[in-house]
C-alpha cells in the first residue's frame, strides 16, 4: 500500500466533486454538509497516514515509480499538514458558516492539504513541481476569499504575484539542474553526477540559490518575507493559519530533499549562506513583530522568525544527525502552536470584529477558553518550558554548537528571550488590562474544541517529548537509508 | 517505607504545583477554604521536606530517575543529597509561614486566587530547582519562578500611586526613578531574563561536550571537561551558567531589577525577593561549583570561574551596602541588603574553589543562605506589618514604635541583629564563617582587598541595619504618625496571624544563635561528606574551621562601629545626622551619588530600553518599509518590466480598491496602505534584489573562503 497513492483519490476525489454540493444542496444544508465533508475526508485522509506506519512498517520506502518515495519523512510531514489542515478546516465549521460558497472553500483547502501532503512524499523535481502549484494556486483563491474585503483582494494579489514569481524561479532551478545531471529523480541525481565539471560550477550556484530564492519565499526567509504580513493580514484567519502552519512546513521538506540529499553532489558549501538567512531571519522577524499594532501582523512577523530558527537545522544538517531531527520537532511543534494562535486570533475578530491589540485587553475574562489556549500558544512559541515549544529549540539550538557554529546558537537563544517581550505582552493585555466592554462573549464548539485539543497537544508532548522526538529521529534516518 | 522515602523528593515540589492547579477549583467552593487551603499545599511540601531530613542527616542519597528522551541522554529525576534536603526544608518551612502571614497581610484583596496561584506555583518550582538532578529541569523551575516573580511584582496591576516604588519626582539622568508595579515587574523579569539566557547558553555548550544534563553524570564521568578546554569553552561556558545566578541572585551587573521589585506585595518580597528565589542563584552555585572544581583536570584550570564569582559578590556586597546606608523606604532598605548580604554568600562559594579546602567556604556560603533566608524572611514581615500599621513605606515616617509594637518590636530586634552581626545570633555565626574562610583561602593576591571590602560592608551592614531599627522604633513619633492619630488611625500591633509567622523566625534566629557554633559544625560535617562522597577530586582537610581569631576580631569590630554610629545618630539621637550632608559638599555629593544607584539604574535604562527600543522601530521603518521604498523608486522607473507590473498592479488594485474614492481619499489610502502594507512593485524588487544579494553573498563566501 502506499500512502501518497492512496491520498490523490481520497482528499482530490472529494475536493473535485465537492463543488457539486452547491448545485445539490440548498441553504444551511449546503455549508454543513461540505464542511462535515471536508472534515471527514482529512479525517480519514490522517487514518491513512497513521496507519501505515503502524501496520507495515518494512514496505515503507518503497517508491511508486520515482516520483514519491513512501518514507517516515514523507509520512511525518503529511500527518503535519493534514492535522494543520483538520484543524483548520474544523474551526472553520464556524468560521466559514454561513458565508457565501462553503462548498468551494473547503474544495480549495482539500486540494491544499492534498498538494501538501503529495510534496511531503515528492522525490521527483516535476512531482515536486507539480505538488507546489497543486498547493499553492488554491491558496491564492483562498486569501482573496472575502470578495467584497478590498484588503482581502490586495492580499491575494500580491501573494499571487509573488507566488508565480517564486514557482518560475523554482522551474528555473530545476531546469539548470536536469541541464547539469541529467535527471529530475532526486535519488539518479544522488548517483548519476559524479562529476560536475568545474566550467559549470557557476550554472550549479545558480541553480542552487534560484531554489533558495522559489522555496524561501514559501518558508518565509528574509528577504523573501515581504508578502506574508499583508497576505495574513488580508486572508481569512483560519487560512492565514493554513499558510503559516501548513504550506510553510510543505516548503522546507522539499528543502531538506534537495539540499540534504541531491545537491551536496554539486559540492557547494551553503552552510554559511544558510547562517546567514537564519540570523537576518529571526532577528528580522522578532524586532518586526515588536512594533506591530494587529494580531495576525504580529504573528506573521513571528511566523517569519520561527522560520529563522527552523533553518538553524537546514544549515547544520550535513553536520550533526541533530539538525534535521530539530527541524522536524521544530515543524511539529511550530504547526501546533501556530495554528492554536491563529485560529484563537480567527475567534476573537469574528466575535469583537477587531483584529488590533488593543481590542485585546481584558479578552481573557471575556473569552476564557479562547485567552487560555492564546496564552499558552503564545508561550509554547516563546520557547517557556515545559512545553513543547522549548524542547524543539533546545535541540535547534544545540545542533548549532554541533555544527560549530556556536554564535547562531547564541543567536537563537537571544532572539528566543527577545520574542518573549511581544508575545508576553499579548498576555498581559489580555489578563491584566482593562477592556472597554466585560460583557461575556460565545465561544462556538468547533473552536473551543479545536483549541482545547490543540493545547493539550502543545502541554502534553511539552511534558513529555520523547515519543514525537523518536519519531523525527527514525524519520530523519529514513531520509536516504534503504532507498 | 522505603519506597515512601523514593517518592518523597517528588512530592515536596509536586504538592504546590498541584496546589495552585487546584486554587481555581477551592475559589469556586469559596474564598475562606481558598486561602486555607493554599497554605495547607504550601504545608504538604514542608513536611514532605523535614520528612528526607533522616535521609540527609544520615548522609544518605536518593536519586530517583524516569527517561524523559531516552535517545537524547535526558531524565527527568530528583535528587535527594544533604544539600537539597537542608536547602528544600528550610525554604518549604519559610514558604508555607509566609503563606500563613499572607492571609491575614493580603485579606481583602479582589484577587486572591491569582495571587494563591502563583504563590504556590512558586513554591513548587522553587523546590523544583532544589531537588532537580539536572540542569534542564533545573532550568524548568528557573523559568517558572521567573514567571511567578512577573506575576507577583506586577501583582497589583491596577498601578495605583500608593503602590509605587521609589520617591515620585526623583529623576536621574533624566529618567522618573518611580517604578510601577506593573514596569517594575517587567523590568525585573527582563533583567532576569539576561542571565536566563546566559544560562541557556552555557547549558547547551556544556551539554552538547558532555552529553548529559545529569549532575551525577557530570561528576562521576569527567572526561567531558577535557573536550571543552580544547575547544576553549570550559570557563566560558562555567562562567555563562554562573550568569543565570547573577541575575536571579541579583548580583552586579544584573542588581538593578530587586530594588525596584519592593512594588510587589510585602509577602511577595519576603517570599521571593528575600528569603527564596533569589537564593536560587545562590544555590546553582553550590551545585555547579563543585562540578566544575572536580573536573578540571588541575585546580588552576577552574580558578579564573572561583576568582570571578567572589569578586562579584564582594563588590556587590560592598555596592548594595552604600545604596542601602541612604536608603530612604523601608523595604528598599532591606532589599539592597538582601542584595547585599547574597554578595557575601557568592563571595563565600567563591572563594571555596580557591582555598586547599573547598569544604570552608562551600559550608559557610550555604550556612549564611540558612540564617539570612530566615532573618530576612522575618524582617520582611515585620516591614510589612509596619506599613501596614503606619500607612506608610518611609523610614522617616515612623519613629517611636516600640511602645505600641511590643512583639514586633522586639522580633524585628532580634532579627535586625541577626543580620547587623550582633553576637550569639544565627547571621554573627554564618558571617563570621565567611570572613573566616576568605582569610584562609590560598590563591590570589587580592584576596586582602577582598577581605578589606567584607568588613567594610559589614560595618555599613551594621550601620545601616540599627539605623533602621533607631528610626522605626526610638525618638519621638514623627509628623505622619501624629496626623493619622489625629485622624483617628491609632497604631497597633499586628493581627495573630501575621505576628506569628515571624516571631516564630525570630525565635528560630535566636536559636540557631545560641547553638551556632555547632550547628555550622554540624553543617559542615553533612556537607563535606556528601561532597567527598559525590566528587571524587575534592578532599576534606580537616573537620571544621573551628574559630579563627582574625575574622572573629573584624566582624566583632565591625557590629561594634557600625552598630555605635548608628546608636549615636538615630537611636541615642545625640545629633542629627542631616547636618552632615548639608555642611559638607563632599558628603552630600558621596550621599547623591550613593542614593541615586552609583547611576547604574539610570544608564542601563538608557542604553538597553531606551536605544533598544529606539533601535527596533528605526529597523522596521528603515528596512521594512523606507530603504526599499527609496531603492525602487530611483530604481524601478527605468525598468520595463517592473514599471509594467507597476502599471497593470495600478489599473486593477489601486484604482479597484479606491473605486469610488475621492482623490483626496486616494492619496490617503496610498498612504495608509504603504504604512500598513506596502505596494506589490516594491515587493517583487525586494524579491529580485534578495536573489541578487544571495548570489552575491554566496559568491563572496565562496571567492574569499571565509569558513566558520
Amino acid at each position: 500500500m502506499d500512502t501518497p497513492l492512496i491520498l490523490i483519490p481520497l482528499l482530490g476525489g472529494v475536493a473535485v466533486f465537492m463543488p457539486l454540493l452547491e448545485v445539490i444542496f440548498k441553504g444551511e444544508m449546503r455549508g454543513k454538509f461540505s464542511s462535515h465533508l471536508a472534515v471527514a475526508a482529512l479525517l480519514v485522509a490522517l487514518a491513512v497516514v497513521i496507519y501505515q506506519p503502524l501496520t507495515s512498517p518494512l514496505e515503507l520506502t518503497a517508491s511508486s515509480s520515482g516520483l514519491f518515495r513512501n518514507d517516515l519523512m514523507g509520512l511525518f510531514f503529511s500527518l503535519v499538514v493534514l492535522l494543520v489542515a483538520l484543524l483548520v478546516a474544523t474551526s472553520s465549521l464556524d468560521y466559514m458558516k454561513g458565508r457565501p460558497n462553503e462548498p468551494i472553500y473547503y474544495s480549495l483547502l482539500l486540494f491544499t492539504a492534498l498538494g501538501m501532503s503529495l510534496l511531503a512524499f515528492s522525490v521527483d523535481l516535476i512531482m515536486i513541481l507539480v505538488a507546489w502549484e497543486l498547493m499553492s494556486i488554491p491558496t491564492y483563491v483562498l486569501t482573496g476569499f472575502w470578495k467584497h474585503d478590498a484588503k482581502s483582494n490586495e492580499a491575494a494579489l500580491k501573494y499571487f504575484i509573488l507566488g508565480a514569481l517564486s514557482s518560475g524561479t523554482i522551474l528555473y532551478g530545476i531546469s539548470l539542474i536536469y541541464g547539469l545531471t541529467g535527471s529530475t529523480n532526486i535519488f539518479q541525481i544522488l548517483r548519476a553526477s559524479t562529476g560536475i565539471p568545474d566550467s559549470f560550477q557557476s550554472l550549479a550556484i545558480l541553480a542552487m540559490l534560484l531554489l533558495v530564492a522559489g522555496l524561501g519565499f514559501k518558508m518565509s526567509l528574509v528577504p523573501f518575507h515581504m508578502w506574508i504580513p499583508d497576505a495574513y493580514e488580508g486572508a481569512p484567519t483560519t487560512i492565514s493559519a493554513l499558510l503559516s502552519a501548513g504550506t510553510k512546513k510543505a516548503a522546507f521538506v522539499v528543502a531538506i530533499r534537495i539540499f540534504v540529499i541531491a545537491l551536496p553532489v554539486l559540492h557547494l558549501d551553503w552552510q554559511l549562506t544558510f547562517a546567514i538567512l537564519a540570523l537576518i531571519t529571526m532577528t528580522l522577524g522578532n524586532i518586526a513583530a515588536l512594533t506591530q499594532k494587529t494580531i495576525t501582523r504580529l504573528l506573521a512577523y513571528s511566523s517569519i522568525a520561527q522560520a529563522g530558527y527552523i533553518l538553524i537545522g537546514l544549515t547544520v544538517a550535513l553536520q550533526t544527525e541533530l539538525g534535521l531531527i530539530g527541524v522536524l520537532f521544530h515543524v511539529f511543534t511550530h504547526a501546533v502552536m501556530q495554528t492554536t494562535a491563529f485560529l484563537a486570533a480567527a475567534l476573537i475578530a469574528k466575535k469583537t470584529g477587531h483584529t488590533d491589540l488593543d481590542s485585546y485587553n481584558g479578552i481573557g475574562a471575556r473569552m476564557p477558553v479562547t485567552a487560555f489556549t492564546m496564552t499558552v500558544a503564545l508561550l509554547a512559541l516563546a520557547g517557556v518550558p515545559p512545553l513543547n515549544g522549548f524542547w524543539s529549540k533546545l535541540v535547534l539550538f544545540t545542533s548549532a554548537i554541533g555544527g560549530d557554529l556556536t554564535w547562531l546558537a547564541v543567536a537563537g537563544v537571544l532572539n528566543s528571550a527577545f520574542s518573549l517581550g511581544y508575545y508576553a505582552w499579548i498576555v498581559k493585555r489580555m489578563y491584566l488590562d482593562e477592556g472597554t466592554s466585560t460583557t461575556h462573549i460565545y465561544e462556538p464548539k468547533p473552536f473551543t474544541i479545536v483549541l482545547m485539543a490543540a493545547t493539550i497537544v502543545i502541554v502534553a508532548t511539552g511534558i513529555y517529548p520523547a515519543p514525537i522526538y523518536e519519531f523525527a529521529r527514525l524519520a530523519v534516518s529514513s531520509l536516504i537509508g534503504a532507498a | 517505607m522505603a519506597d515512601l522515602v523514593q517518592v518523597l523528593p517528588w512530592l515536596v515540589w509536586v504538592i504546590p504545583l498541584i496546589g495552585a492547579l487546584l486554587t481555581p477549583v477551592f475559589a469556586h467552593i469559596n474564598g475562606k477554604i481558598r486561602d486555607i487551603m493554599a497554605a495547607v499545599f504550601a504545608l504538604g511540601g514542608a513536611v514532605s521536606a523535614t520528612l528526607l531530613l533522616p535521609t540527609a542527616l544520615s548522609g544518605e542519597t536518593i536519586h530517583s530517575e524516569i527517561p524523559w528522551i531516552p535517545s537524547l541522554n535526558i531524565n527527568a529525576g530528583v535528587l535527594a543529597d544533604p544539600l537539597s534536603i537542608f536547602i528544600a526544608t528550610v525554604v518549604a518551612w519559610i514558604c508555607f509561614l509566609i503563606m500563613v502571614y499572607s492571609i491575614g497581610y493580603m485579606h481583602g484583596d479582589p484577587n486572591l486566587t491569582r495571587y494563591w496561584f502563583f504563590m504556590n506555583f512558586f513554591i513548587g518550582n522553587m523546590l523544583l530547582i532544589v531537588l532537580s538532578d539536572n540542569f534542564l529541569q533545573m532550568f524548568f523551575g528557573w523559568e517558572g519562578v521567573g514567571l511567578c516573580s512577573y506575576g507577583l511584582i506586577g501583582f497589583w496591576n491596577k498601578d495605583e500611586l500608593k503602590d509605587y516604588v521609589g520617591t515620585r519626582g526623583h529623576t536621574v539622568l533624566g529618567l522618573p526613578q518611580a517604578y510601577s508595579p506593573s514596569q517594575a515587574g517587567m523590568k525585573a523579569f527582563m533583567m532576569t531574563r539576561v542571565g536566563d539566557i546566559s544560562f541557556l547558553i552555557g547549558l547547551l555548550i556544556l551539554y552538547y561536550y558532555s552529553g548529559t544534563f545529569s549532575f551525577t553524570e557530570l561528576a562521576e564521568k569527567t572526561g567531558w571537561s577535557k573536550e571543552l578546554v580544547s575547544a576553549g569553552l570550559f570557563i566560558p561556558a562555567a562562567i555563562l551558567i554562573f550568569g543565570g545566578a547573577v541575575g536571579k541572585s541579583a548580583q552586579f551587573p544584573l542588581h538593578e531589577w530587586l530594588p525596584d521589585a519592593m512594588a510587589g506585595p510585602t509577602a511577595v518580597s519576603a517570599l521571593i525577593h528575600a528569603a527564596t528565589m533569589v537564593k536560587a542563584g545562590v544555590f546553582l552555585v553550590a551545585r555547579v561549583g563543585p562540578i566544575f572544581y572536580n573536573a578540571a583536570e588541575v585546580t588552576s584550570q577552574v580558578t579564573p570561574l572561583f576568582i570571578t564569582i567572589a569578586w562579584i559578590g564582594v563588590f556587590t556586597a560592598f555596592l548594595a551596602a552604600t545604596q542601602a546606608v541612604v536608603a530612604k523606604e523601608i523595604k528598599k532598605l532591606l532589599a539592597y541588603s538582601t542584595v547585599s548580604q547574597i554578595g557575601y554568600m557568592m563571595l563565600a562559594l567563591g572563594v571555596a574553589g580557591l582555598s586547599t579546602d573547598f569544604a570552608l567556604g562551600y559550608t559557610a556560603g550555604l550556612f549564611h543562605l540558612t540564617s539570612h533566608a530566615i532573618f530576612k524572611a522575618a524582617l520582611f514581615m515585620g516591614a510589612g506589618a509596619l506599613i501596614h500599621a503606619t500607612g506608610s513605606k518611609y523610614l522617616h515616617d515612623m519613629g517611636g514604635l516600640r511602645k505600641h509594637m511590643k512583639y514586633t518590636y522586639i522580633s524585628m530586634l532580634i532579627v535586625a541583629g541577626s543580620l547587623a552581626g550582633v553576637p550569639f545570633l544565627s547571621g554573627f555565626w554564618s558571617k563570621d564563617a565567611i570572613l573566616a574562610a576568605t582569610l584562609g583561602a590560598s590563591e590570589t593576591s587580592s584576596m586582602s582587598i577582598i577581605y578589606a571590602l567584607a568588613v567594610v560592608t559589614a560595618v555599613m551592614t551594621a550601620f545601616y541595619t540599627f539605623k533602621m531599627i533607631g528610626l522605626v522604633f526610638f525618638g519621638k513619633p514623627s509628623e505622619h504618625l501624629e496626623e493619622r492619630e489625629r485622624e483617628g488611625h491609632h497604631v497597633h500591633e499586628a493581627p495573630k496571624i501575621m505576628l506569628i509567622p515571624y516571631t516564630i523566625l525570630a525565635g528560630a534566629t535566636l536559636a540557631i544563635g545560641i547553638v551556632g557554633f555547632f550547628f555550622e559544625e554540624g553543617l559542615h560535617e553533612m556537607l563535606s561528606r556528601n561532597l567527598e562522597h559525590e566528587f571524587a577530586n575534592i578532599h576534606i582537610v580537616e573537620a571544621s574551621g573551628g574559630i579563627n581569631p582574625t575574622a572573629l576580631v573584624s566582624s566583632l569590630a565591625a557590629v561594634g562601629i557600625g552598630g555605635f554610629i548608628a546608636y549615636y545618630y538615630y537611636i541615642a539621637r545625640k545629633a542629627d545626622p542631616t547636618k552632615i550632608t548639608q555642611n559638607n559638599s563632599f558628603a552630600r555629593g558621596l550621599y547623591q551619588f550613593f542614593y541615586n544607584r552609583w547611576y547604574m539604574n539610570a544608564i542601563y535604562y538608557w542604553v538597553f530600553v531606551k536605544s533598544v527600543e529606539g533601535f527596533s522601530r528605526i529597523t522596521f521603518k528603515n528596512l521594512e518599509l523606507g530603504v526599499i521604498d527609496k531603492i525602487s523608486t530611483s530604481v524601478a522607473t527605468s525598468t520595463i518590466t517592473f514599471s509594467t507590473i507597476g502599471r497593470w498592479v495600478d489599473i486593477n488594485v489601486v484604482d479597484g480598491v479606491s473605486n469610488g474614492i475621492a482623490s483626496a481619499g486616494k492619496v490617503l489610502s496610498g498612504v495608509s496602505r504603504r504604512i500598513q502594507t506596502g505596494v506589490t512593485e516594491e515587493y517583487v524588487f525586494a524579491y529580485v534584489m534578495g536573489a541578487v544579494l544571495l548570489i552575491l553573498l554566496f559568491l563572496y563566501i565562496l571567492l574569499t573562503g571565509v569558513s566558520v
